[in-house]
């Protein structure tokens, strides 16, 4: 199956631009950018797409255990940069697709030019001296939470969903469309996310990084941003004053003032 | 009814404040600016003390994770949420299991201004839905015990057989699969029984059929019947027993020292055969139509060849080569030129090349068994 229709890729902008690619994080799907990509496409050749599992993405294509890691999410990654052809990628990832470019750019360091970190964390659980945010019973509750969650999805309407692409509408009047997802996998991701411990990657990127840390994020506290800054052979430390973990969303303005400022200094 | 029933002098106060669910409204960043008494009541929080705080603080650290991954975007992309479930940390410690409905208010420049909530108790839902949740996590685990014995077992091996098979159910095996795989030795290590089945359905039923039909294909062959032979009897069973109704099985007998091949296919794909030196081909001898599917006034026909030393069989179900939008043919030939292509590595993977190559949407269950005959 072919990446671009498996991850339901979406390339918008400037052809002859330099790519840049953005990678939602937990929770919903490439959506999530509809203020911030805008921006950058009179300059750049955007890539959206969705993670397997979320959004317009080909759930059949789910594998446990391809997608038992990171490292399957970051492979997705590849597979779409290959499938472009694309090189030099300005890669913008939130939340814990932060992590999965992390590990696309150690894989295949000469398709990514640049990396933009939204609210980065190597690992969520704390342990001993590194504070990631949560305990083991934090994520254990969070993950027994998510059955009581299933935002509209049933393997009824699912594939009512999938196969109506000429009558969008019958998606947008479906509740909660946006972070639809099949509970099982979501509940996949969430226990391959919060129980990821990716500390030791960061010292192997190569690739100029931008940390982009939110104020009074419950999800990626300061420390654990500035951990991910000195890590990183070579990045830059923004603080934005945006609170909570979706600048995307909640401040688009100052997001993409600050990806600019990296990308086209 | 007339304007001076004294029913209608309710006020809109009233109508707030002892809701039958809890009313709550935030600013845009989250600050509670206004509660209700219901809510007051069910959480145990004085309005003076939560007024200020941010609804945030109110959840457990798992629902903050979920408010700011899930509730927070979808409220910003679709200016409304419904039926959220968050639980809400009471002043007591305990919990209150809560459906949240949310609705933002804009103003002129469409910036969010406020946010209303309403909260209902949603405790005996909750602990309903956890029964149902937990009886259907049961029959899951009730059905994989069931698929994990049926192709448990280590394949038969020895100095002349090696036997590898390739297993994975649809749709990333939340349910059990429809088809099985089997080998097992007819005798003392000199000639091996493989089977590749396909049942009708899915799930549990799928499982206990399986289950069945893999004994009684076990017990047929140990009694000598070859595989022709075999397949009609196991067709007494199905009918009689009203087990198994269309199910596709290919089964075959291989002596690994003559290296004959006996082979019959009950409505199943033909299997490949793989012989050193020369492009693989498929079996179509031996076939016939699906298990107790209609009345037959001949016995079952069955094929027979020679396994080269160095050769292998495959057997395979037809997630393998159908595709929806194409035909049948194009899927086998396919196979057949991945088989080719494939051939000299080893065995299991073989399979592995074999399947990824063959490039399936994973929406049906895919079962291959490989029989090499060492050389």
């Amino acid at each position: 199956m072919s990446a671009l229709a498996r991850n339901n890729v979406n390339v918008h902008g400037n052809p002859d631009g330099r790519p840049m690619m953005f990678a939602h994080g937990f929770g919903c799907d490439q959506n999530m950018w509809r203020y911030v990509w805008p921006a950058f496409e009179d300059d750049f050749r955007i890539v959206l797409f969705d993670h397997v599992g979320a959004g317009g993405s080909d759930a059949r294509a789910f594998d446990r255990n391809r997608y038992s890691s990171l490292r399957g999410y970051a492979d997705d990654v590849v597979e779409i940069s290959r499938e472009l052809d694309l090189s030099d990628t300005v890669f913008v990832g939130h939340s814990v697709s932060a992590m999965i470019g992390v590990l696309a750019a150690t894989t295949q360091p000469e398709r990514y030019g640049s990396l933009v970190l939204i609210g980065p964390s190597p690992r969520y659980i704390d342990d001993g001296e590194y504070l990631g945010g949560f305990s083991e019973e934090d994520i254990a509750g969070l993950l027994d939470s998510m059955d009581s969650n299933f935002l509209g999805w049933s393997s009824a309407m699912a594939p009512v969903i999938m196969g109506n692409e000429d009558r969008p509408e019958l998606g947008e009047e479906l509740t909660n469309s946006f972070c639809r997802s099949d509970p099982e996998i979501a509940k996949q991701f969430a226990r391959v996310t919060f129980m990821s411990d990716n500390r030791e990657d960061l010292a192997a990127v190569r690739t100029p990084s931008l940390v982009l840390q939110c104020s009074d994020d419950p999800i990626a506290p300061e420390s654990v941003g500035r951990y991910v800054a000195r890590c990183l052979p070579e990045s830059r430390y923004v603080q934005l004053g945006a609170t909570g973990h979706c600048p995307n969303l909640s401040a688009p303005q100052e997001t993409i003032a600050a990806i600019r400022a990296f990308v086209d200094p | 009814m007339t304007h001076d029933d004294p029913r209608l002098e309710e006020t809109a106060e009233e109508l707030f404040e002892d809701a039958p669910c809890g009313y709550l409204t935030c600013g845009a960043d989250g600050t509670i600016l206004r509660v209700n008494r219901t809510f007051e009541h069910w959480t145990g929080h004085d309005r003076a003390l939560l007024v200020g705080t941010r609804f945030r603080d109110l959840l457990a650290p798992a629902g903050r994770i979920y408010h700011e991954t899930h509730y927070l975007p979808l409220l910003q992309m679709q200016g409304a949420v419904r039926a959220i479930a968050l639980d809400i940390v009471r002043a007591d410690g305990t919990r209150l299991a809560a459906l949240i409905n949310s609705v933002q208010q804009r103003d002129e420049a469409g910036q969010p201004r406020i946010v209303r909530t309403t909260i209902f108790d949603a405790t005996d839902r909750r602990a309903y839905e956890r029964e149902l949740l937990r009886a259907r996590r049961h029959q899951q685990e009730i059905a994989q015990l069931l698929e994990r014995g049926l192709l448990s077992g280590q394949p038969p091996s020895s100095a002349d057989l090696c036997v590898e098979v390739f297993y994975r159910a649809a749709h990333g095996g939340h349910e059990v699969g429809g088809d099985w795989h089997d080998a097992f030795w007819l005798d003392d290590e000199q000639t091996a029984g493989v089977v590749v089945g396909d049942v009708v359905g899915r799930g549990i039923e799928a499982a206990a059929t399986m289950g069945q039909l893999r004994s009684a294909i076990r017990a047929l062959a140990s009694t000598g019947l070859a595989p022709g032979a075999l397949l009609d009897a196991l067709d007494g069973f199905a009918a009689r027993h009203r087990v198994g109704r269309m199910t596709t099985v290919a089964y075959a007998q291989l002596d690994v020292t003559t290296g004959e091949l006996l082979y019959a296919c009950a409505g199943h794909p033909p299997p490949v055969l793989l012989t050193p030196g020369e492009p693989p081909r498929f079996l179509w001898d031996g076939r016939s139509v699906p298990l107790d599917s209609v009345a037959l006034d001949a016995p079952r026909p069955q094929g027979a060849t020679q396994i080269a030393r160095g050769g292998t069989l495959l057997l395979y179900t037809d997630g393998l080569v159908e595709r929806r939008a194409q035909s049948l043919d194009v899927g086998l030939e396919h196979l057949l030129d991945e088989a080719a292509r494939h051939a000299g590595e080893a065995v299991a993977a073989m399979l592995t090349s074999v399947v990824r190559a063959m490039d399936d949407d994973h929406s049906d269950d895919l079962c291959l068994l490989a029989a090499h005959r060492i050389v």
